[in-house]
């Protein structure tokens, strides 16, 4: 029952949140309580035990369950600390909505349900008003479907061994499709609400779909497990590369913000590629610093990114050092990590992962220069960011034990 | 029957990768509907899977019906690129469903490759929400006919989440920004 | 002692950090004495920890979760290490004043270094290292964003390659952990890769490194505290790594090589302090000299060299406190420190220095043009020393920051202790190197009078006390009244240096030419990236179908 009650409480917490939204302290005090106890739910489910309770099998694996806990604490953060400018009841409704998505996206067991998941995402965030127009929006969620669609289907025939390697490529491709990082980045408006921007499927709903699409290859294509490692990693690399030098040297700060989480995903592809267990654990770690600090950032960064106040404080040059990577933050942790699972595997490798990670500290610089002087809740926000990936990059064993790792 | 109902589900695709009005889009999901539906209970032989496609995709193309500009708008000028897609994409479907897949049940096969894929086209390229809509109704119905491939039956449930889907994706209004 | 004792010295300047923090954050005025007596309290746990056994003591709190333990273990090494740098953190935390922002960072940063040297292994030391080199730059930067500081590319490289030195330890060796690696698993490239690690660590280039750099801050508080801090480090890991290999580098050529670049940096620090504007540009080059030395004396890997370095560390400890306190204008504590820096006789430096030189020639073959070129540095660096106490003082600094008195007590003691440096060998430096380089019989020792090697002995107490003496009546006769300070041209002009500067200059000037621009338009190509186009995704996909299936 726990699957079920995992993804119906957001779900219910976020269409009370839509109904009451003329009266905003009720709507949040409903959504946050059906949001909590959705969490708790999570919290103590136990993973790998399917239910069936709706005609579907579910199950929530310990790693995903581990993110899905992971993204509801970042929810409740940016909920609770929202800047005074941010509707927190949208921000909690659309937080909701995502995390029953990623619910279903986890506790699906097959493919097919992963890619239902995916579209419906798609089309609520798409639908709702926004900057960019439906067609543009709803653009690379759709490639990614019907990418995982074919691939599922080819992984599923009989044939010659390309159809294998094609689903392979249709299911590396469609993830990055639906992350929205290189080659299949989705256009970024910098002034458009983060709810219906690209930044909800990097950063939100990306951590969980990754975990899944890629579990999922491994059960239908086992035999292409070398061509999907190679893959991922490939586009780890050219993420990283991509993602810290546009972030770097791209114009809007809104931009760099976003090219930041792309070389954060470029990182956690090179550790999900690697298929070994320190590999999967730097990429947990980075994901973890994703949800918990990075997309928190960025949103309290907005305002300032607006009204252009740059500031070189001593939170900003903390967060700077977080968004690098730089020791003690959970960054450093798991590059070490990565590190270590590179050279485990091929060491050339490892050596070029580790001049990609020097591409982060420029662009990190100007990242947190960006957040300018953080008041009020902002403050404490960004300080419980800066502690939680402190507490991960000292101290990383609890977190990666929750997720069986 | 098999052969005619695949033949259809790509037909169906076809029309509304060709078509721009509501009455064209509305024709194309609702024979793909059928197609599909004849596809899951003859081939997947679940009928509450056929009746879950036939009630969703028959909502979606009722609600479809009832949005966007009041014309067929099948080939409208310029629509030539659009006519290559479909027949191209259907040839592919064709070969990669028939040759290069050797197991049985080429035809669901086809249906849900074809669909897939001219689905996906379409809502890639298309700029007007109701084409991009009616795409994603269809796609949703494909992916679980897709699902009907695997080795043990996926059961309902996928057909039903697609119908809901496709329900769903169809009733929604989109308010485009700036008017467009 | 309980073991959890061996937390002591790296929790008390945490938990001054934090307190000072808390009550920063409370709006109170902490003041310097909270981080003061937390480094204080280090220093003291270090002693009590140390002295009564004087063997070395662990520490285990389990796995950390990425691939490090939280071993702690002071031996002989952590012990010196941890008071090269704890000292001189002590005495700038205490005089100092800081806001409670800068004190914070500093007490934390001192508290990371010390976990660098007590930790067990190299990852555990890459992640502490690393923290006390991102503290420092942020101290820097809270002070003055504008002023030279570190590079934190450089910092940051340097602890992820030693990070990816441990990691390729575990997986070559099973295990990371200092004293337990296997000495098959110290490959050349491993302790390359770790030597770069130290050498980006402290700075250690020909060129001006950046523990010079910070000398140019407007003000020396940070730069004092990341010197104090970060600059022993990279010598902590070339100290480690003869654990590591019982004793030796895994090829000799390895240590030739270093020990030049020691010269080297010693060489080029001369020439450039030869050529110094001001006293402050001189003081700068005084620790990266002293560097230099040690890190041919670290390297020559002998018994004899390594307790020089260890020596020549200490001497950089004491200055490291010293040159931040230094006021910018002349007078008897600028003359003392110049004296005490440049290895004046018979002050700690000289004999360390002396008995490092010794060291080169002693290991025969041609180890000893090392020395050679050696001797050549410090005789310059000398001549340096002379020019520099009639130069201009430099810019000038808060008078709140400077303390005379301390500073030429401070430089006083390393002159004073030249006659005291067989005793200073025996509890501070032997210590150390019998934890990493077993020694054959014999080939040190001396007592407290003298240092004994194999092949000569240097008669430290009853050379150096009249000397120092004599230094005391010279100083007394001369003073310092006849010494003008005006600006000098160098000695000689440094060579290559106007045409390094000229390529350097063309290089940062460097653009694209006009007719290329439109190729390499960034912009465009992120747009085109960016721009969320079917056609290029489709592409995209051919490219990697096309990748997969070749």
């Amino acid at each position: 029952m726990e699957p079920e009650l995992a993804i119906g409480l957001p779900a219910a917490g976020s269409v009370c949140v839509a109904a009451l939204r003329a009266r905003p302290r009720a709507a949040i005090a409903a959504g946050a309580l059906l949001g909590l106890v959705g969490l708790a739910v999570i919290a103590v489910s136990v993973p790998g035990r399917p239910s069936s309770q709706l005609g579907v099998t579910l199950s929530l694996s310990t790693e995903s369950r581990s993110l899905l806990i992971a993204a509801a604490v970042a929810l409740a953060l940016v909920v609770a600390l929202a800047p005074f400018l941010v509707e927190r009841a949208t921000l909690l409704m659309w937080g909701l909505a995502g995390l029953a998505g990623m619910a279903v996206i986890a506790a699906a067991t097959s493919i097919e349900m992963i890619i239902m998941a995916v579209l419906a995402l798609a089309v609520m965030q798409a639908a709702s008003a926004g900057r960019r127009s439906f067609a543009t929006r709803i653009r690379g969620p759709v490639l990614a479907v019907a990418l995982l669609a074919l691939a599922a289907a080819a992984a599923r025939s009989e044939g010659p061994s390309i159809l294998s390697r094609l689903a392979a490529v249709g299911l590396v491709a469609g993830l990055s499709a639906a992350l929205g990082t290189l080659p299949y980045i989705h256009q970024f408006d910098p002034d458009e609400r983060t709810a219906t921007s690209p930044i909800p499927w990097m950063a939100f709903l990306g951590p969980v779909l990754a975990l899944a699409v890629l579990t999922r290859a491994r059960d239908l294509i086992p035999s292409e497990g070398g061509a999907v490692g190679a893959m991922v990693i490939g586009l780890g690399l050219l993420n990283m590369v991509w993602g810290s030098v546009a972030s770097w040297r791209t114009e809007n700060g809104a931009a760099a913000w976003h090219y930041s989480f792309m070389a954060d995903w470029g990182l956690a592809l090179c550790g999900f590629g690697l298929a070994i267990a320190d590999g999967e654990r730097a990429a947990l770690l980075v994901l973890y610093g994703m949800l918990l600090s990075r997309l928190p950032l960025y949103l309290w960064s907005r305002q300032s990114l607006r009204e252009k106040r740059p500031n070189d404080r001593p939170i900003n040059l903390l967060a700077a050092a977080m968004l690098a990577g730089s020791a003690p933050f959970a960054g450093f942790a798991a590059r070490v990590l990565l590190l270590r699972a590179a050279t485990q595997l091929y060491w050339p490798l490892a050596m070029v992962i580790g001049l990609g990670l020097l591409l982060w500290l420029p662009p990190s610089l100007r990242l947190g220069r960006s957040l300018g002087l953080p008041r009020g809740r902002q403050a404490w926000g960004v300080g419980i960011a800066l502690a939680i990936n402190l507490v991960i990059g000292l101290y990383p064993q609890p977190f990666l034990s929750l997720a069986g790792l | 029957m098999t052969e005619a109902a695949a033949f259809a589900a790509w037909l169906g695709a076809a029309v509304i990768v060709l078509s721009d009005g509501r009455r064209g889009l509305a024709l194309g999901l609702a024979v793909t509907t059928l197609a599909f539906a004849v596809l899951a209970w003859v081939v997947g032989r679940d009928a509450l899977a056929a009746a879950a496609v036939l009630l969703g995709g028959g909502a979606a193309v009722i609600l479809r019906l009832r949005a966007g500009a009041d014309v067929w708008g099948v080939m409208p000028p310029g629509s030539t690129p659009r006519l290559v897609l479909s027949i191209a994409g259907g040839l592919l479907a064709l070969w990669i469903s028939t040759t290069l897949m050797t197991d049985p049940g080429a035809q669901l096969r086809f249906a849900a490759l074809s669909v897939v894929g001219l689905m996906g086209a379409r809502a890639l390229t298309a700029t007007e929400s109701g084409a991009v809509l009616t795409a994603l109704a269809a796609l949703a119905l494909a992916v679980a006919v897709a699902a009907g491939m695997a080795d043990t039956g996926p059961g309902p449930a996928p057909f039903v989440v697609a119908a809901l889907i496709a329900a769903g994706v169809s009733a929604i209004r989109i308010i485009e920004p700036n008017g467009a | 002692m309980p073991s959890i004792a061996l937390l002591a010295p790296v929790a008390l300047p945490l938990t001054a950090g934090g307190l000072t923090a808390a009550l920063g954050l409370a709006g109170l005025r902490p003041g310097r004495a909270l981080v003061g007596a937390g480094a204080w309290g280090a220093v003291a746990a270090l002693f009590v920890l140390w002295l009564p056994v004087r063997s070395s003591q662990e520490l285990n709190l389990g796995p950390l979760g990425f691939g490090a333990g939280f071993d702690l273990r002071l031996d002989g090494v952590a012990f010196a290490f941890g008071l090269v740098i704890l000292v001189p953190a002590a005495i700038l935390l205490t005089l100092q004043p800081r806001s409670w922002q800068e004190g914070t960072v500093a007490a934390l940063g001192a508290g990371a270094a010390i976990l660098a040297v007590e930790s067990g292994g190299v990852l555990l030391t890459a992640l502490a290292g690393g923290t006390a080199a991102t503290l420092a730059v942020i101290q820097l930067d809270i002070e003055d964003i504008r002023a030279p500081r570190p590079p934190w590319g450089v910092m940051l490289a340097a602890w992820l390659a030693l990070s990816w030195a441990g990691a390729i330890l575990q997986v070559v060796g099973g295990t990371e952990v200092y004293a337990a690696v296997p000495v098959s698993a110290l490959t050349v490239p491993v302790f390359s890769l770790l030597a770069v690690a130290a050498l980006m660590a402290s700075g250690l280039f020909p060129w001006r490194g950046w523990a010079a750099q910070l000398w140019r801050r407007p003000s020396l508080r940070a730069a004092g505290m990341a010197v104090a801090t970060l600059y022993p480090l990279g010598f902590y890991l070339l100290v480690r790594a003869y654990e590591m290999g019982d004793g030796r580098y895994p090829q000799p050529v390895l240590g030739v090589v270093l020990a030049w670049l020691g010269v080297l940096v010693a060489l080029g620090v001369a020439l450039r302090a030869q050529a110094a504007a001001t006293r402050r540009e001189y003081l700068g080059e005084v620790i990266p000299g002293l560097g230099g030395f040690a890190l041919m004396a670290i390297a020559l890997g002998t018994a004899v060299g390594l307790v020089a370095g260890l020596v020549m560390l200490a001497t950089v400890g004491v200055l490291a406190a010293c040159l931040p306190l230094l006021p910018d204008r002349a007078g008897p504590a600028s003359l003392l420190t110049l004296a005490a820096g440049a290895g004046l006789a018979p002050g700690l430096a000289f004999g360390a220095r002396v008995v490092g030189l010794e060291a080169t020639f002693e290991a025969g073959d041609f180890l000893g043009l090392i020395g050679i070129a050696g001797a050549a540095a410090w005789v310059l660096s000398m001549v340096a020393a002379a020019r520099a106490i009639g130069l201009p003082a430099g810019r000038g600094r808060p008078a709140s920051e400077t303390f005379p008195r301390v500073a030429m007590a401070l430089a006083g003691l390393i002159l004073v202790a030249g006659p005291a440096l067989p005793l200073i060998l025996a509890v501070f430096a032997i210590p150390a190197q019998t934890d990493v380089m077993p020694a054959p019989a014999g080939s040190l020792g001396g007592g407290l009078v003298s240092v004994v090697t194999v092949q000569a002995e240097l008669p430290a107490l009853t050379l150096f006390a009249p000397l120092l003496l004599l230094a005391v009546i010279a100083y007394g006769i001369a003073g310092t009244s006849g010494i003008r300070s005006q600006a000098r041209p160098p000695l000689f002009p440094i060579p290559g240096a106007a045409a390094f500067g000229r390529l350097r200059v063309a290089v940062r000037s460097a653009t694209v030419p006009d007719q290329y621009r439109s190729i390499v338009n960034v912009r465009a190509l992120e747009k085109a990236a960016a721009g969320g186009r079917p056609l290029l995704w489709l592409a995209g996909l051919v490219a990697l179908a096309f990748a997969v299936n070749r």
